[in-house]
């Protein structure tokens, strides 16, 4: 059991960085795919898809008292279908990070170091990623708590310098599509929330239980609201026919604006600041995932898995060809199985946890 | 120990923290401003094009320009090429630095290849680099780019970058030259349903044409004596990336007066003088409201377009003398004659662009697509070939306040002379 407590604040911070930085990666270039100008409707989609699903987890974690995901998931469905699960659970996890640290390498790459070689970019990532997860959760939770402030500072700042040049008529035709692709791909997306799933880890670990459900839901209603704000934007900058063309809408949106006719060219301000971002974010993730399976292998400390789990990131991760693969075929595949999974195992503890009647105490 | 352990830690960091992959010094490195492309002059070279990359000398115009202070300001090298970005590595035959095209703020092209619809192709490459933002403007030059960019000589702006920045923000503020980035011409032309308008330029200068009121004109006949060879005037009409006409300097201005999508301060112009017809007079047409589009969408039947172009006038000369500012009577009539003569001025290029263009340089399409649930419907409906040039169009400009500048009335004529 671990001593260090976060609170409620920290809580909100991770969830605001981990879900809501996904605006600046390529999520929103996945997404337009399928939706085109309305894909800004279809985290809607994915939210609904996946709401039900978690606050059945949050009844069940909050029936279950100082049982945080893993634990729970043992204590209701006994130990060999439990270790199943849970390892299921953190390899999706583990495997949605490796495919999205090789594309965040690989933006770090094209955009800004095109001579540098991805592994020598990809080992430098990884190597500050396992100095911070090494801290511990505390200065994971105190870090992000800190920084924060000045990260969304920096989108802000961005989502000021573009809405000028948005032309907000390009929302229409307000379907894209259709109204049915937008249903059916922006559920197949669910998984984008996945991460609010993961944070359920640390349940037991924050200060109270009543404040870690407040950080979730706080959070993440922040986030989402972001994400729909930035699509939005992104949607009305370029055109239906342009936005599926574009891989890193973020970094696009970066080198097209800038602040009045003497700072021109400013992505580099925007690049710090996304860079800070993905450094937290990657912590964040490598840790809970260790957290995940030192759970389910039930050690009693799970902080030496970090190691080994950071260095299996860099050979898997350098697996696939080239980013487009890796994005629109295997990270993609991988989100629209994943998503399935996380509706359907809340659901299954639910009815086991009935059938043994011990939701009635 | 644990001493030892860190000074291995920090010393290995040296390794990697100096960062030699993509250091690259400063004077290393050459800034193209401006780049030019051209047809070659042989016809069977198809995909080949002739690349003009104009670069600034930084040292130029600053306060340390010690040991380069008699260096030229730009150095203006042609090559050829298939795309951008090869052309770029292939310049480094003949010069020393490595070209960038991160601070480019203009590509020039000549009318001609304009004309042959490549340019798209060309420019496919500046989506997949970093180098080349979509703000780069796009302008369309009369003789070649090559020679546009050798000629183009400013005489009070010797520093290029600044000559083109400053160039092209005053011609699109007073709207003679319309405001044109890559990034819209990608937007417009992948949208496949207007047209999209860029600067005409040219540093050939022709036989000046009769004075016909102050703005119609195209580059290249504007009557100037003195100052820069270049001209930017009128703008260069693309049809799905391919350029079809020429519009003056008025026609480009009562096309962005109808576009709420590019920005447009304040325009000066001259109109008639409804009293005496023979005498102009100047005000500067001020959009502070967004045009409104209305459309009238009929599946089958003629669909009806509705534009109201709220506007205001600050009058600034009255050559004529005619006592506007405080005789009631004649405001009203001055004010209605400048609606009418925008009016129909709206109504000829709208005329034009239905007949012979067959779509729009107004950036109209997005008022249609309210009516479309799919993108599928939004095509099928298919606005510059089936809605557009079918469609009844009911233009009006509203004068919604006439101001006079700072004098209540001019001097009369009359007084002075007695």
């Amino acid at each position: 059991m671990k001593k260090t407590r976060l609170k409620g604040r920290e809580i909100i911070a991770i969830v605001l960085l981990i879900i809501g930085f996904k605006l600046a990666d390529t999520t929103p270039a996945q997404y337009a795919q399928e939706g085109k100008n309305a894909f800004w409707l279809m985290p809607i989609v994915s939210l609904l898809v996946m709401l039900p699903s978690f606050l059945l987890l949050m009844y069940l974690l909050k029936k279950y008292k100082d049982k945080n995901l893993i634990q729970l998931i043992f204590s209701i469905l006994g130990k060999k279908v439990g270790v199943f699960m849970g390892f299921i659970i953190f390899l999706l996890s583990y495997l949605l990070l490796i495919l999205s640290a090789r594309n965040y390498t690989n933006q770090i790459t094209m955009l800004y170091f095109p001579e540098s070689p991805t592994t020598v970019i990809m080992f430098l990532f990884l190597t500050v990623i396992f100095f911070g997860a090494k801290r511990g959760l505390q200065a994971i939770g105190t870090a992000t708590y800190i920084t924060l402030p000045y990260l969304k500072l920096s989108i802000l700042v961005l989502a000021a310098a573009i809405i000028p040049k948005v032309v907000w008529l390009r929302i229409f035709p307000i379907f894209g599509d259709g109204l049915g692709t937008i249903l059916l791909e922006g559920a197949k997306r669910g998984s984008i929330f996945f991460d609010l799933f993961i944070l359920t880890i640390a349940y037991t670990a924050i200060t109270s239980n009543k404040s870690f459900a407040k950080g979730i839901y706080f959070g993440g209603a922040i986030a989402f609201m972001e994400i729909i704000f930035f699509f939005l934007l992104y949607t009305t900058l370029f055109d239906y026919k342009s936005i599926d063309k574009i891989a890193f809408p973020f970094h696009d949106v970066t080198q097209y604006v800038n602040f009045g006719e003497f700072f021109t060219n400013v992505e580099t301000f925007f690049m710090v600041f996304w860079l800070g971002a993905a450094f937290l974010r990657f912590v964040i993730l490598i840790y809970f995932g260790s957290w995940l399976l030192g759970e389910t292998l039930q050690l009693d400390e799970f902080e030496p898995l970090i190691f080994p789990l950071t260095l299996f990131v860099f050979p898997f991760s350098m697996i696939v060809e080239n980013t487009i693969t890796n994005e629109l075929i295997f990270r993609n595949y991988l989100l629209s199985i994943t998503t399935p999974v996380l509706i359907i195992f809340p659901i299954i503890l639910w009815i086991v946890a009935k059938s043994k009647g011990a939701l009635t105490k | 120990m644990k001493k030892q352990y860190y000074l291995f830690f920090i010393a290995s960091l040296l390794f990697v923290l100096t960062g030699c992959y993509d250091r690259i010094e400063l004077e290393q490195q050459a800034y193209v401003i401006a780049i030019g492309i051209d047809l070659t002059d042989k016809e069977e070279e198809k995909g080949v094009f002739k690349f003009t990359y104009q670069i600034a000398n930084p040292e130029v115009g600053t306060t340390a320009s010690g040991g380069g202070a008699d260096e030229p300001a730009r150095e203006t090298v042609t090559l050829k090429g298939s795309d951008l970005m090869s052309a770029t590595t292939t310049a480094n035959a003949f010069v020393s630095k490595e070209l960038k095209l991160d601070h480019t703020k203009v590509i020039v092209i000549s009318e001609e290849f304009a004309r042959t619809g490549e340019f798209l192709r060309v420019l496919q490459t500046a989506g997949r680099t970093t180098q080349l933002r979509g703000g780069v403007q796009i302008l369309v030059s009369k003789e070649n780019a090559k020679d546009f960019l050798n000629n183009n000589k400013p005489i009070m702006e010797k520093r290029p970058h600044k000559y083109y920045q400053l160039m092209l923000n005053r011609a699109t503020e007073v709207g003679i030259i319309p405001d044109a980035n890559i990034h819209r011409f990608f937007q417009i032309t992948e949208g496949d349903a207007d047209l999209y308008l860029a600067p005409y330029a040219t540093t050939e200068i022709e036989e000046p044409k009769e004075y016909e009121g102050e703005e119609n004109f195209i580059a290249g006949n504007v009557p100037q004596e003195g100052g820069s060879q270049s001209q930017f005037m009128g703008s260069a009409v693309f049809k799905e990336g391919q350029m079809i006409d020429i519009l003056n300097g008025a026609e480009t201005r009562v096309a962005a007066t109808l576009d709420n999508t590019v920005e447009l301060t304040s325009v000066f112009s001259t109109y008639q003088d409804p009293i005496k017809p023979e005498y102009q007079i100047a005000g500067s047409f001020i959009k502070k409201q967004n045009t409104s589009v209305e459309i009238d969408y009929k599946k089958n039947g003629t669909t009806t377009i509705d534009v109201k172009v709220p506007f205001q006038m600050e009058i600034f000369a009255i050559p004529s003398l005619v006592n506007y500012s405080q005789n009631m009577k004649n405001q009203d009539l001055l004010k209605k004659s400048i609606e009418e003569q925008l009016t129909s001025f709206a109504e000829d290029l709208i005329k034009k662009s239905q007949e012979e263009y067959g779509s729009d340089p107004f950036y109209w399409s997005l008022y249609v697509r309210d009516h479309f649930k799919t993108i599928k419907e939004y095509e099928d409906a298919d606005w510059n070939k089936k809605i557009f040039p079918n469609a009844d169009i009911n233009i009006t400009y509203e004068l919604e306040r006439l101001e006079f500048g700072k004098m209540i009335n001019d001097t009369n004529l009359n007084e002075v002379r007695d």
